[in-house]
């Protein structure tokens, strides 16, 4: 067998983040039921909850006053997202201390890939502890960590030992690890299709593994190929970095200085193209918010000239090299081009009534088989 | 309007649908039979619900159609020879012949049996019938809040807001429009969840207090009666139902029973930034600027500066657009998103010359109005950039 060298990922999930942060911020509320949620007046639903109310039943995504009904002494405190926003930027600024290979699921959960990090002699046990640690000391909540070598464990591993927990599956422990976990713990495996397993006998996912790809694919259709990797304790999805660029840009050193503009405009057309290759290969979301140019003088000095907004055109292009040129004329070494970019994420809709439509939802996923 | 199916009763009255005769002027069946036969669902489980149903009584002939949630019915005068009976038969069908027949042709129609047999001039046609008994019928008789108002100021109400209606939202609520009574006003509320739209009639002859959610296709429906109903129409509000006595057809649609969201409390009461612009010259950069957003999420960009509204969009293929309207402003800049479809939506409703909007900041609703028309208020909800 071909030895790739094993990936070394940590899932990170932050304990009831909504209602730790409540709690953080509001010392009486320790030791006592607290939710984040919607007012139970007003058809709000729970968006989490501490382990004190989890005992008495409290569950997400539970209609408010049924939560009231069954743990009359729960504080339903109302959720400040910038307040959670702030408070996960805060926990990212602690991960990239030990990676940049950051992939955020939500605010309250992410996936490292700290296969190239070089802090504990690589030992991502001991960064994970770390981490948590850190989290705790400047944060003020807990967080369970999962360390596997790829993401599919590691999730299931953060969920091992909470809350407050650190779960480690090495690579030569997956097999027995794999092997005897339940079907239900499979990401994407719901009630429905584990009944389904049941009945073909498979309760672990060691059964699963004695059914062929071409089984799997005619009981789970599509699922069946990626359900044959993760039984087996498979996972080869990349930890997708979406650090977003702020600019992109091009430019050339030339061997003989451009002492006129007319040179200086004579490159243009070149830059311009090796520019639009780069934006192609950049994803979709992105806006031009700025347009610049850098020249470096052959004194080596640099200067910029930008304009803000519009469209990568050759003409504003042009106009921002002139203008270089009226403010300091010469013999230019270097020329660049240049787009200030602006994140242009498919934007999200905001709702008027968003208690309804949570309501609403968590109503429709209840009310499914 | 369509008789009971209950009682022991109904059987004697039955005896008549084996001998209904009459004959009427097309020009005369036409339009109230296409209206009646509009409601009737293409695919029905229920065979019935296909059909309309004909009843003939004195000199009167009754047409109704239903989905079971809404009825309509039509009555006509007729004269000659009228025999009296009832019967129901497939109302596409009977709208097609009656469509295609040459122009003032009399068309008589007649019972044979279990068909209908239709003539006209040559033409003979004869139509299955299912019983009339097995038609059903909403409520009988609807009680609660009535007052008369002109077609055209309902159908305004309705056609100001009924754009902003969801479509097969899980909140069944917001699949509908509301109608909200207080005494001296009528007020339509319609909302997906991401925009919303009202409208105010002051109204004297409304007495009482009340709030009924209309079901989308009631509302439909009842925009295109109106447009052709002339002198006053009456409005039944009642407890699980509305009528509309529209001249001689009768509107009855059952009530969506549900909560409307408090509506109220998402109209934007203060405004950090008012901004007045031309509606038909924003309308048009707007639609421009509309072809290269996201097709699917349809999101632009609006930067607000001192006396311009910068809006841009792209698309995921980086074709960018960008337009800079004029506007009458001063204050703060603001940069926010929308989606443009609910902006050009709100615009195409509104009549006057000009527009105004009321901004809070990106994260807070846009108040769109007519300065010159404030009966109707628009809020649409920003898009998180």
């Amino acid at each position: 067998m071909a030895t790739t060298p094993s990936r070394k990922i940590i899932h990170v999930d932050c304990d009831c983040f909504y209602a730790a942060v409540e709690v953080r911020d509001n010392p009486s509320l320790r030791g006592r039921p607290v939710a984040v949620g919607g007012d139970p007046g007003r058809r709000g639903v729970i968006a989490t909850c501490n382990y004190v109310a989890r005992r008495d039943g409290v569950r997400s995504a539970m209609a408010s006053a049924h939560a009231l009904r069954i743990c009359p002494d729960l504080i339903i405190v109302k959720p400040d997202f910038d307040k959670y926003r702030r408070v996960s930027e805060q926990i990212h600024t602690i991960f990239k201390r030990f990676t940049d290979r950051i992939e955020p699921l939500s605010l309250d959960e992410a996936f490292l890939d700290v296969s190239d990090c070089e802090q504990f002699q690589n030992s991502a046990t001991r960064i994970a502890e770390a981490l948590r640690q850190q989290v705790r000391g400047e944060v003020g909540i807990t967080v369970s960590a999962g360390v596997a070598p790829n993401k599919f464990l590691a999730k299931i591993a953060s969920d091992w030992r909470k809350p407050d927990g650190l779960f480690v599956i090495r690579p030569e422990q997956v097999n027995d690890f794999i092997g005897a976990l339940p079907v239900e713990k499979i990401f994407g495996v719901g009630r429905v299709t584990a009944d389904k397993m049941h009945q073909l006998g498979a309760r672990h996912c060691a059964d699963l593994q004695t059914l062929s790809r071409l089984e799997l694919g005619q009981h789970f259709g599509s699922f069946g190929e990626r359900l044959w990797h993760l039984c087996r304790g498979e996972d080869d999805r990349p930890v997708h970095n979406n650090r977003r660029r702020k600019s992109v840009s091009v430019e050339r050193t030339f061997e003989e200085n451009l002492p006129a503009l007319h040179h200086w405009l004579a490159v243009l057309p070149a830059l311009e193209e090796a520019l639009t290759r780069r934006l192609t290969n950049l994803d979709n979301h992105y806006l031009v918010n700025g347009l610049y140019i850098k020249v470096r003088y052959e004194d080596f000095t640099s200067a910029t000239c930008e304009t803000p907004g519009g469209m990568a055109d050759r003409e504003v292009f042009e106009n921002l090299i002139r203008s270089q040129w009226q403010r300091r004329p010469g013999a230019i070494r270097l020329l660049g081009i240049g787009l200030r970019l602006k994140d242009a994420l498919p934007a999200r809709q905001q709702d008027l009534f968003p208690e309804e439509k949570r309501a609403a939802l968590a109503l429709q996923r209840a009310s499914r088989p | 309007m369509p008789s009971g199916n209950k009682s022991g009763q109904t059987n004697k009255n039955r005896s008549r649908e084996g001998i209904m005769k009459f004959s009427i002027n097309r020009e005369q069946l036409l339009k109230p039979l296409q209206q009646v036969a509009s409601v009737v669902e293409r695919r029905q489980t229920l065979p019935v619900l296909s059909n309309v149903l004909l009843e003939v009584s004195g000199d009167r002939l009754s047409m109704t159609g239903t989905d079971l949630e809404l009825e309509l019915v039509a009555h006509l005068a007729i004269g000659g020879e009228v025999r009296e009976g009832e019967t129901t038969v497939p109302a596409r069908k009977l709208v097609d012949i009656c469509k295609s027949l040459p122009a003032e042709a009399d068309i008589r129609f007649e019972i044979d049996g279990e068909r209908l047999l239709i003539r006209s001039g040559r033409s003979r046609f004869t139509l299955a019938t299912l019983p009339a008994s097995e038609f059903p019928n909403l409520e009988e008789k609807t009680e609660g809040s009535v007052f008369a108002i002109a077609p055209g100021a309902l159908r305004q109400l309705i056609d100001r807001t009924a754009f902003s209606m969801a479509q097969q939202d899980v909140r069944y609520y917001l699949n509908g429009m509301l109608f909200e009574l207080r005494p001296g006003r009528l007020r339509t509320v319609a909302t997906d969840g991401h925009r919303l739209a009202m409208c105010d009639a002051e109204l004297e002859a409304i007495k009482d207090q009340a709030q009924v959610i209309l079901p989308r296709k009631g509302v439909m429906e009842l925009s295109r009666l109106l447009g052709d109903a002339g002198g006053e129409v009456e409005v039944i509000v009642g407890k699980n139902h509305v009528r509309v006595v529209a001249g001689d057809i009768t509107f009855t649609s059952k009530l969506v029973d549900g909560k409307f969201p408090e509506y109220d409390r998402v109209i934007p009461k203060k405004c950090d930034r008012l901004v007045n612009a031309d509606r038909e010259t924003l309308k048009q950069a707007l639609s421009r600027v509309a072809i290269l957003s996201n097709e699917k999420y349809r999101g632009i960009r609006v930067q607000l500066a001192e006396g311009s509204l910068r809006i841009q969009a792209n698309n995921p293929e980086q074709e960018e657009a960008e337009e800079e309207v004029s506007v009458d402003y001063t204050g703060a800049a603001l940069e926010i998103g929308f989606n443009v479809s609910y902006l050009l939506e709100v615009l195409n409703a509104m009549h006057g010359d000009a527009v105004e909007l009321q901004l809070g900041d990106s994260n807070s609703s846009a108040l769109v109005a007519d300065p010159a028309a404030r009966q109707a208020t628009y809020v649409v909800m920003p898009m998180r950039l």
